[in-house]
């Protein structure tokens, strides 16, 4: 095992680079100058050109590269060079933990609906309610997050004026402030998140329960809630697991347009607004966060089958 | 015109035109234009001085003469004002040095303080400044410094801090703005508390601009014990100066908190205990926000015209509308196909021989800018056909909108651009209009009109603000959706887009291929240089509206509409009419009701 997870670790930092390099390219490659922007209006013809050679701007990409990589082996991400000029990893630490509330919160959320709509359907399989909760999946997935997100605000703050419409307030300043900010993010997030993770309990629920030990089980007379529980949804969670692994991508991807309708300054947000502002610095640190988020998600899910099902082994 | 312009009393347009042939009756050559050293020393200039220096520097206009509706609320002290920052994402930066819009003086203005600011009544009042003298050429202004004020880390401010402040500012390592000082000769500490500027030439707008707390930058006051304990970085996040207000928190993106500062100069000010200011980005979260109450007051950019009638519906909301200043309009490129004009240097009737120009032509008249403004603006915004705004007043041309070549004419429009080959729009190239996320609507609007009157096809074409300028910089665009505010004088449009070595007219496009960017003209040239320099209101008048008819006729631009400026808050708010100047968001005097 521990083998394995050097192996995997080893490789999680590979894949890393590769994303690191590629962004780096890739947002060369963009159209847009940050300088030029940022001073549009300034009068002073030669400070672009300032500025440019002060970033480094004004090298060879390759040249550029080099700096940026070896500042990176010493865990420095830079400057952001649109405004701000806050260090990236300054900008990194305060938004972290508002992406990791929400998602953490919209995780919760969609558990709570998958879990129970998923069994519901796979147990109650081509019954009124399966088909209910089918059509409610489907809804759910079909929903752009950003418009769902809007109608929640419209509904619950501006008129019914039970929940604020936007921001954010850390939990050490009180459960319920917390709470009630982040309540219509994380619905907005979970429940295409739900969905997916609902259908797949579901065919993964039907497929154990055709199994020759369920079979078995319920000859014996075992509980149907017994039966379902505890032999059967262990089962079935193996590709759910593998699924929830790759939905972590899908739960990235909706923080990034939802902290943005809500006002919230996490990840997703801090990476919007540099790839707006061309901030290089900023889209590259936050790119490298987000992929060792997904990284290790998956790395997470691959040591969490060993202990659902103490079969798989590693070594 | 449009249905829901502002428009002014009889009475009202002859107390504007009075006061404006006041403020420009003087002799050019006159160091003092007019004016007593008296006029000009002192705590601070009387509103006459003050519309004579605006004439002399060419900044004066007829919206600064307005009349405002004095409305007196009874108002309560403190409580904290929570506002949204409309457009924005985050304040990347509170540090004068490195600000370049107006969103970020709106908030400036309240924590940080000039020598001198103007109110909404137009004076330019002692803020750091107590009184001031000049002398008789107009190049040696000494002003007396206020005593007994201190920075919000509790640091005395003196004549010291005008002089670092002024260094940073030149020092382009450390300061965007040094440009806005460089008719300043140099800066010279008398004692603590005095200091002498001695310009390169008099500049009758020092008092109004370069030294204005909001606009000014260069020379807003900043704290060098602050600067050197914080570092530039967390300067630039919680800037401390001798303003109303003092940041306590800024977390980038989040929110911006002001705090009232107790020890203040002026003890009556401000009204509130504090501010907490949201960056929103989006139009409908902003507008939630408002109705739900969880913001009071909205700052920033301009709120998105789709969400003004629903504000002006709800009774909880105040929304108050005053005329802006600038123009919205859609660019051509003359350097490519169909648009092709190589040279603007003949008159209209040769252009007119010209297949490009046809096709140029035929664009701007194809745009029936009422309906525009209906449809895009949701009826706020007046018809543009040139750059000079309305707002302009003395130097707009009521006329031009009945007389410009670029008149909405359909059936005219679809003839030249049959004249110019394309029948019926039949063999017309697919084009691509470019423009910002916030004028997505417009573009539509536009492409949709072209569509049913010329029967061509433009694609729309969102590109981020980043993007966008440098495209527009190098002309690399068939056609481009762009504008300009806060446009005060002719200057801000003429000498700024229309002349051939304009700042925004293709600085960056390969000039070996490209004699000019978007239009080049030698008249424009010419008239612009001289309007600029003139000080004869009426020949003044007479040459901005030439100017302006050329670039019209000749279709420098497609003009599409001039915008409105609008201020949204909510009932309980006191937003005084003194502080309600155009563009920004003056706190210090608001309160609750």
């Amino acid at each position: 095992m521990t083998a394995y997870l050097i192996r995997r670790i080893i490789g999680a930092i590979i894949v890393m680079f590769a994303v690191a390099t590629l962004v780096f390219f890739m947002l060369r490659i963009l159209p847009g100058d940050p300088i030029a922007a940022m001073l549009f209006d300034v009068e002073d013809p030669n400070a672009v050109e300032f500025l440019r050679t002060k970033y480094g701007l004004d090298q060879p990409i390759y040249v550029q590269y080099f700096k940026w990589f070896g500042h990176l082996l010493t865990g420095d991400l830079g400057q952001s060079i649109y405004g701000s000029r806050m260090d990236v990893t300054r900008t990194i630490a305060e938004a972290l933990p508002r992406t990791l509330s929400l998602a953490g919160l919209s995780f919760v959320i969609a558990m709570i609906i998958a879990v129970p709509a998923g069994l519901i359907s796979a147990i109650r399989k081509n019954s009124p309610l399966d088909h209910i909760v089918t059509i409610v999946a489907f809804l759910g997935l079909s929903m752009p997050d950003f418009w769902f997100a809007i109608i929640l605000i419209i509904i619950f703050a501006a008129n019914l004026h039970w929940l604020p419409a936007i921001g954010y307030v850390p939990l050490a300043e009180g459960f319920w402030p917390w709470f009630s900010h982040l309540i219509l993010p994380s619905i907005a997030i979970g429940t295409p998140f739900a969905a997916v993770i609902a259908r797949m309990i579901r065919s993964s629920m039907l497929e154990v329960l055709q199994m020759e030990y369920i079979r078995v089980a319920r000859s014996k007379g075992l509980l149907t809630t017994r039966l379902i529980l505890v032999h059967a949804f262990p089962n079935a969670l193996i590709p759910v697991v593998t699924v929830m692994g790759i939905a972590i991508a899908l739960l990235m991807a909706g923080t990034v347009i939802v902290e943005n309708v809500f006002a919230i300054k996490g990840l997703g947000r801090v990476l919007i607004q540099g790839i707006l502002n061309r901030d290089y610095p900023v889209v590259q640190g936050s790119i490298i966060v987000v992929s060792a988020i997904f990284v290790f998600a998956n790395l997470l899910v691959d040591i969490l089958y060993t202990v659902i099902d103490p079969r798989i082994r590693y070594d | 015109m449009s249905t829901k312009k502002f428009d002014l009393s009889t009475d009202q347009k002859q107390e504007i035109k009075d006061q404006l042939r006041d403020a420009y009756d003087f002799d050019p050559k006159d160091p003092l234009f007019g004016l007593t050293r008296e006029n000009l020393s002192g705590s601070q200039i009387s509103r006459r001085s003050v519309l004579r220096l605006m004439a002399v520097s060419g900044t004066l206009t007829a919206w600064h003469l307005l009349p405002g509706a004095k409305k007196a609320f009874a108002q309560k002290r403190g409580g904290i004002l929570e506002a949204g920052w409309a457009g924005v994402g985050e304040i990347t930066t509170l540090d004068p040095a490195r600000i370049n819009q107006v969103l970020q003086f709106q908030i400036t203005s309240s924590v940080l303080s000039g020598l001198t600011h103007l109110n909404a009544d137009l004076v330019a009042e002692a803020d750091l400044a107590e009184s001031w003298t000049v002398n008789n050429s107009a190049t040696e202004i000494v002003f007396k410094l206020r005593e007994g004020v201190t920075f919000h880390n509790g640091d005395k401010f003196t004549a010291d801090d005008v002089i670092y402040t002024f260094n940073r500012s030149k020092d382009p390592d450390r300061s965007i703005n040094g440009g806005l000082l460089k008719n300043v000769a140099s800066l010279e500490k008398l004692n603590d508390y005095e200091v002498k500027f001695t310009l390169s030439a008099p500049q009758a707008s020092f008092f109004v601009k370069t030294t204005e707390r909001a606009s000014g930058r260069a020379l807003t006051i900043v704290s060098r014990g602050a600067i050197e304990e914080l570092g530039p970085q967390q300067y630039g996040l919680t800037p401390v100066g001798t303003g109303p207000f003092r940041v306590t928190e800024h977390t980038l993106g989040q929110s911006v908190k002001l705090r009232r500062f107790d020890d203040y100069y002026d003890p009556e000010r401000p009204v509130l205990d504090g501010v907490n200011i949201t960056p929103i980005s989006e139009p409908e979260p902003l507008a939630a926000a408002m109705e739900a109450g969880d913001i009071q007051l909205i700052g920033g950019n301009p709120v998105a015209p789709e969400l003004v009638d629903r504000f002006m519906a709800n009774s909880e909301i105040v929304v108050d509308i005053i005329g802006g200043n600038g123009f919205q309009s859609v660019f051509l490129n003359p350097w490519r196909d169909p648009f092709k004009v190589p040279s603007f240097d003949k008159p209209v009737s040769e252009l007119m021989k010209e297949k490009g120009f046809k096709v140029r032509l035929a664009i701007a008249k194809a745009i029936d800018r009422d309906r525009f403004i209906e449809r895009a603006q949701f009826g706020r915004g007046v018809p543009a056909f040139g750059t000079i705004n309305p707002a302009m007043g003395f130097f707009f041309d009521e006329n031009l909108g009945e007389t410009s070549n670029q008149k909405f004419d359909a059936p005219a429009a679809r003839k030249l651009l049959a004249d110019a080959g394309y029948p019926n729009g039949d063999g017309f190239p697919t084009l691509t209009m470019k423009g910002g996320p916030p004028v997505r609507r417009d573009m539509q609007i536009i492409a949709d009109m072209l569509k049913t009157n010329l029967n061509i096809t433009i694609n729309v074409e969102i590109r981020e603000f980043q993007v966008l300028v440098p495209e527009f910089q190098k002309v690399d665009y068939d056609m481009l959706r762009i504008g300009s505010g806060g446009d005060f004088d002719p200057d801000d449009g003429i000498v700024d887009f229309m002349q051939s070595t304009s700042r925004l007219n293709g600085a960056n496009r390969d000039k070996s291929a490209m004699a000019f960017g978007h239009f080049g003209e030698a008249d424009v040239d010419k008239l612009g240089d001289e309007q600029s320099r003139t000080s004869d209101l009426n020949k003044r008048r007479e040459l901005v509206q030439k100017v302006n008819r050329i670039t019209s006729d000749k279709v420098a631009s497609a003009f599409i509409y001039h915008p409105v400026d609008t201020l949204v808050h909510r009932k309980e708010v006191n937003f005084p009419s003194r502080s309600r100047i155009v563009g920004l968001v003056d706190l210090d005097r608001v309160s609750f009701t």
